[in-house]
């Protein structure tokens, strides 16, 4: 059964902060919940960047997404 | 007074085109940091290697497009290109721009930017090249806000659709392309403005088979204008093209600079026609419409005699890319023809468009484009997803490769033989 979106929006934050490298590419969250489509997590993940808890990291080519204290850490 | 010597990038003034060189040290009258462009370009000429960084986190907030980050590597040496980032600005369709609204985005970019542009990329965005992290919001509510224009598709995101100039000025164009295009603009600015996809997803336009945007080598989703029914023929056209009459000169006189003698419609258009299906029959210019590929070199050639058919629509072909990862690839044809339907907003274009998003955001590893996922589950397996029978069109090469195969279900009896009734037939 498919998460809420309270708790997939948990789940993508955890992924996030846990994952080894700072950058994650949208579809190392679907994973977080297997049941839920591509399309609506990708709607979620971009909704956690507008709150301020993920952002956008891009290459130009490809974008990614980030906890922002992780990714300034880095960027610094 | 130039900043920095640059002996390996004066080379490239002393040839007969115009250089970007002398472009640039010209703007750096104005806009002093493109001396230190030139300055970091002429190091890495020397080292061998950019001292470019690119990407990261800068961006307008809420977007994840539009903007792509570049640092240099040598800052204190080069610090007017510190930040060096691009902006891509969302083209009009048909690329139709006034000068009023030319001389408005000039304006802006030289009040927060370098002025140095890119016109216009191969996603066909203006390309903005070089400004700092502090200005791209307000370049960006100036944009959006006094210019009513928006950034372009960047990333892993639907990039900026392009379409040709359609009904606008073609007499060919088979469907309103810049209307379609427009529509489907609108109606995934979420894809355009936020990542959505494995990589980035183009779509382009064209009205006719003459592909001016070139859809076909250079889209991810090319809708390509084409007709059902027959080349339509002007018989006393025709005639006048083979007497030669000055009224109606070959290719609508776009050669005409230059004496190419007399017209010679056998030597000019039959016998290039690259499926033979046309001849004449005494003074009839005849057509086998049926072996015809849209090749459009007969309606080119003779504009005023020979015309697409009348049930007009779209090929769809899925899948070209440049040669970042296996080479470049053309579009596959996918959908011979589609009816282009404004009525009920292109429904079997987006239906279509959508399935195949379900599937690649599942299938398509990072980084691919959808052409190489196809081409890695094959066709047969791509068709199976988007329910789409097999065509004699999807067929390749058929005496080498048939490249679509029945599957054990669609045969009678499945693949189990009489393996001894078989051999009393055929020896082995």
């Amino acid at each position: 059964m498919a998460l809420s979106v309270e708790e997939l929006k948990k789940a993508i934050i955890e992924k996030a902060k846990k994952a080894p490298k700072p950058q994650l590419y949208i579809k190392d969250f679907y994973e977080c919940d297997p049941d839920t489509k591509p399309r609506d997590i990708k709607k979620i993940a971009n909704a956690l960047v507008t709150e301020g808890e993920l952002m956008f990291w891009s290459s130009g080519s490809t974008t990614m997404y980030a906890r922002p204290d992780r990714i300034q850490n880095e960027e610094k | 007074m130039a900043k920095h010597k640059t002996p390996l990038l004066d080379e490239l003034e002393k040839g007969p085109w115009p250089s970007f060189v002398t472009d640039l040290k010209q703007q750096a009258e104005t806009k002093p940091e493109c001396w230190d462009i030139l300055g970091q370009l002429e190091l890495s000429y020397r080292d061998r290697i950019t001292h470019w960084k690119h990407g990261g986190i800068v961006g307008v907030f809420g977007y994840g497009g539009g903007i792509v980050g570049r640092y240099s590597d040598v800052p204190t040496q080069f610090p007017g290109v510190e930040h060096f980032h691009t902006v891509r600005i969302a083209q009009p369709s048909g690329l139709y721009y006034t000068t009023e609204n030319l001389r408005a985005l000039m304006n802006l970019w030289e009040k927060y930017g370098s002025g140095v542009t890119n016109m216009h990329g191969s996603t066909g965005d203006m390309i903005f090249l070089g400004t700092r992290t502090e200005n791209l919001e307000p370049l960006f509510w100036d944009l959006t806000h006094d210019l009513k224009q928006d950034l372009g598709g960047s990333g892993s995101n639907l990039r900026t659709p392009s379409s040709c100039l359609g009904n606008s000025r073609c007499e060919w164009a088979c469907y309103d392309a810049q209307e379609l295009c427009n529509s489907l603009t609108q109606r995934y600015q979420d894809e355009i403005h936020r990542p959505a996809f494995p990589y980035k997803f183009k779509f382009k336009f064209s009205a006719c088979p003459n592909d001016c945007v070139a859809a076909i080598a250079r889209s991810d989703f090319a809708v390509i204008g084409t007709w059902k029914d027959d080349i339509r023929i002007d018989q006393a056209a025709v005639q006048k093209y083979i007497a030669n009459d000055p009224e109606y000169p070959s290719n609508a006189g776009a050669h005409k600079g230059r004496d190419w003698g007399k017209f010679d419609i056998q030597k000019e258009v039959i016998k290039l026609c690259p499926t033979n299906c046309m001849w004449m029959e005494g003074n009839e210019l005849k057509i086998d419409n049926a072996e015809c590929t849209r090749c459009m070199h007969c309606i080119n050639v003779m504009p005023r005699a020979l015309r697409p058919g009348l049930q007009q629509g779209a090929s769809i072909c899925i899948g070209a890319k440049a040669p970042i990862l296996d080479g470049a690839q053309f579009a596959t044809l996918v959908i011979p023809f589609i009816e282009v339907n404004a009525e009920d907003d292109y429904q079997d274009i987006v239906d279509m468009i959508e399935k195949i998003w379900d599937w690649w955001m599942e299938v398509g590893k990072n980084r691919e484009r959808v052409g190489e996922t196809m081409q890695r589950v094959g066709l047969p397996t791509f068709l199976s997803v988007m329910e789409i029978e097999p065509l004699p069109q999807h067929v390749k090469e058929p005496r080498s490769n048939p490249y679509v195969f029945w599957r054990e279900e669609e045969v009678p009896g499945g693949w189990e033989r009489d393996v001894a009734e078989f051999r009393r037939r055929h020896a082995a």
